[in-house]
Order: C-alpha cells, then sequence, then structure tokens
C-alpha cells in the first residue's frame, strides 16, 4: 500500500490507516538529511519520548511494599540520611494504581507471591520492578530448605534491576534506582564501573 | 521447687504414667506416657505447690535419625538441588513423633520441662487447649508443620500454610515441592551461569592485578 495519502486505496475516502501519520515537513527533513540524520521522519518523536522518559525517571514513585529486612533499609533510604527523595523516588504511595515502581524488598514466600503478582497487575504501565536482596534475587539462604520461598521474584515478575545484598545498603538501593534511571533514559549514565572492574568480574571463575 | 521433686510428685500421682526423667543436659526434661499428658497437665496447674499457671511453649518433635538411646544419627533431608529441583530419595522416615512443653509458674518461679513420644504411624495426643488455652495456636502449629493430631481440640486447623498444602514440612523426610498451585518453588539452576562472559579467557589464568583506568 502506498504511503502516499492523496490517493486513498480503493473503497475508502481517507486512508484511515495513515491519516495519524505525523509528516515531516520537507524543509525540515532536507536539513535533516543534510545534518546526516537519516531520513528525519522519527527526529521530532524521538524528542518527545526524551521527555517523556525524563519526567518518569525523574519522579519514580515505588508502591508501598517491604516484606522482611530489606523493607528496613528500604526505609532507611527514604529517611532524611539517605533521602530518596533526591531522586524523585520518594513518594511511597499506598495504592499500586499510583504507583510506577515495586521495590520487592525481602523474601518471596508462597502465601506472599500471589499478593505480589496481584498488586504487579494493578500497577499501571510503564512500570517497573527493583529485586532488593539475595532473597528476592534468587531465593537466598532459603534456596536450600525453603520449602514455602519463591526462588527469586523473576519466575513471577519480570524484573529490572537485581539489587545484591543482604540486605543491601540504602546506598546500593539508591545506585538500583540510577541504574533503572539509566534503563529509563534509554542510555547509560556518567557513573560506570571502571573498566577493570567488569574485565575482573569476567574472570572469577562461577561454580565449576 | 526443683523440677526432680516435681517429677517425684508427679510419680507419686501417676505411677506408671511417668515414665522417666532425664537429668543431663541443658535442662532436665520429665517423660510422660501419652494417654496421660492432659491430666499430669491439669495436675500440674491445680496442684497446691505446683501452680503453673503458664505453657511457655509447646513444641513438636521429630525423632527420625535418633536410635533407641537417643543418639542422634545424620539423616539426608531433603531440600533443593543446585539445579533448583526438589531432591528425592528412597529413605522412609522412622523415629517416633513427639511433643514437648515447657511450663513456667509466676507464684512459685519454677519452671518444668515434659514431653511425650507418640508413634510415627499414629501421632495422636490428648490436647491442653482446655489446661492452657495458649495452647490452642502451639497446637495447630505442632499439627501443621509437624502432624501430630491432638484430640480435644477446639479448632484443629493448619496455623500457617493453607489448608491445601500437602504434608508437614519440618518432619525429616518431608520432600520439597515443586510448586504450589500458580506459584513456583523449585530455584533457577545455580549450576549455570546466568551471566556468562562475553570474552572466555583461552588461558583460563588467574586475573591480573586490576590496574588504574
Amino acid at each position: 500500500m502506498s504511503r502516499d495519502s492523496k490517493t486513498p486505496p480503493e473503497g475508502y475516502d481517507v486512508d484511515r490507516e495513515h491519516m495519524l501519520d505525523f509528516q515531516v515537513p520537507k524543509q525540515l527533513q532536507q536539513v535533516l538529511e543534510d545534518d546526516g540524520r537519516g531520513d528525519g521522519k522519527n527526529y521530532l518523536l524521538t524528542t518527545l519520548d526524551e521527555v517523556f522518559n525524563w519526567a518518569r525517571l525523574s519522579s519514580i514513585w515505588p508502591v508501598t511494599f517491604g516484606l522482611a529486612c530489606c523493607a528496613i533499609e528500604m526505609m532507611a533510604t527514604s529517611a532524611t540520611r539517605y533521602d530518596i527523595d533526591r531522586f524523585g523516588a520518594g513518594a511511597f504511595r499506598a495504592t499500586p494504581r499510583q504507583a510506577d515502581l515495586m521495590i520487592v524488598s525481602g523474601t518471596v514466600t508462597a502465601k506472599m507471591a500471589t499478593r505480589l503478582k496481584r498488586i504487579y497487575d494493578q500497577m499501571p504501565e510503564p512500570k517497573w520492578v527493583i529485586a532488593m536482596g539475595s532473597c528476592a534475587i534468587g531465593g537466598g539462604p532459603y534456596f536450600k530448605y525453603g520449602y514455602h520461598v519463591v526462588k527469586g521474584v523473576d519466575l513471577l515478575v519480570p524484573v529490572d534491576v537485581y539489587v545484591p545484598g543482604c540486605p543491601p545498603r540504602p546506598e546500593v538501593l539508591l545506585e538500583g534506582l540510577m541504574r533503572l534511571q539509566d534503563k529509563i533514559r534509554g542510555r547509560e549514565g556518567k557513573l560506570q564501573a571502571p573498566k577493570w572492574v567488569s574485565d575482573y568480574a569476567q574472570k572469577i571463575p562461577y561454580r565449576k | 521447687m526443683e523440677q526432680k521433686a516435681i517429677y517425684e510428685k508427679l510419680v507419686e500421682k501417676f505411677g506408671e504414667g511417668a515414665l522417666g526423667f532425664l537429668e543431663e543436659g541443658p535442662e532436665p526434661v520429665a517423660d510422660i506416657a501419652p494417654q496421660k499428658i492432659a491430666e499430669a497437665a491439669l495436675y500440674l496447674r491445680d496442684e497446691a505447690g505446683l501452680e503453673f499457671d503458664q505453657l511457655m511453649c509447646l513444641s513438636g518433635l521429630d525423632w527420625d535419625g535418633f536410635d533407641e538411646n537417643g543418639k542422634g544419627k545424620s539423616v539426608a533431608i531433603l531440600g533443593y538441588d543446585v539445579g533448583g529441583q526438589p531432591e528425592t530419595s528412597d529413605r522412609v522416615g522412622e523415629g517416633d513423633l513427639g511433643v514437648a512443653y515447657h511450663l513456667y509458674s509466676h507464684g512459685q518461679r519454677h519452671k518444668f520441662t515434659m514431653r511425650v513420644r507418640v508413634p510415627r504411624t499414629a501421632p495422636t495426643l490428648p490436647s491442653v487447649a482446655g489446661v492452657w488455652s495458649t495452647a490452642g495456636w502451639h497446637e495447630r502449629e505442632a499439627y501443621d508443620l509437624v502432624g501430630i493430631t491432638f484430640e480435644g481440640h477446639p479448632d484443629l486447623r493448619r496455623i500457617l500454610l493453607e489448608e491445601e498444602w500437602e504434608g508437614h514440612p519440618l518432619r525429616k523426610d518431608y520432600v520439597m515441592p515443586d510448586r504450589w498451585g500458580q506459584v513456583p518453588l523449585d530455584g533457577k539452576n545455580l549450576a549455570k551461569n546466568p551471566f556468562p562472559a562475553t570474552e572466555p579467557d583461552p588461558s583460563g589464568s588467574a586475573p591480573a592485578a586490576p590496574t588504574e583506568d
């Protein structure tokens, strides 16, 4: 089908499929092509996306959801000394319908798993999940004999950022939040580990 | 009153119902016959000079892996393997089940510990929930996790797990579940690296010392 909206297809008065398409003006298109930015059709929309993403990452509202001892550290993170509100994530909402982020802070037991899934389903899109602590990442100390523990919250809901620790210190949770902001932004931020850290981590033998 | 003297009063009252008194260990323990436990509890609560008005704790016990002399040996308690799957075994649980009662008297300021043994095939005991009402929830917990049935309990249901749960998890021959309803309980495979190195080291030598980047 032709994308030329001046000639609608047979049987249609207007090209309904493309009537809402945004057409870049020809002059701007020429400027963009000269500038080396491809055909320039998506330039304005991607810029809008950046604005939307900036708004999202600047006000990530977590749902009030604490499961175990990691929740104590999460509360400390939201208190004055560490102050998660500096990153716009300090408004812990008492309802999942107003929240963007679920910090799974603690052990996910089998009974809690059904409630956790329900809370996640009640959150509106877009939504993100941080798995905080060893238990939420992979069962932690309950892996071997925990008949009642889900071995990792990523078996239930998709996880964006894993924050290791038992429990993680507030600084680590803030680091995880910043990595989530990088993820929403769509690119990596300024705070990256030095190259030797990643090189070193790749050489650590893993359970041979 | 010393625990030994309390046990002597139980022997006077119940005779054969008091099976023995174990003084070794961190705390002396009296063994009571299971059919006499409710009467003994009532006696300990109401007898002048004893007056045990509080049941501090009621715990279910599993003697699987203990021989007749009470010496423990290692039994392979089943868990999840490195692959995250429940371990299985042909071993059948043996040894008795039981219940331990820890009593305290606020008036006399003494305490007493007693326990009963019931066979694993028919773990049934008289309830003491009519003597100490706090025993109600404790007996529900022992029923839930160890699987001991208490006759005469007013409301014997599971207290921690859901009613549909199969088995009693704190028994030593319990096989771990792989899922519960829609919830997966088997783990991820820890033997497999979820974050493989993008460039494997062909030499396999030890990593070099970190340098400034």
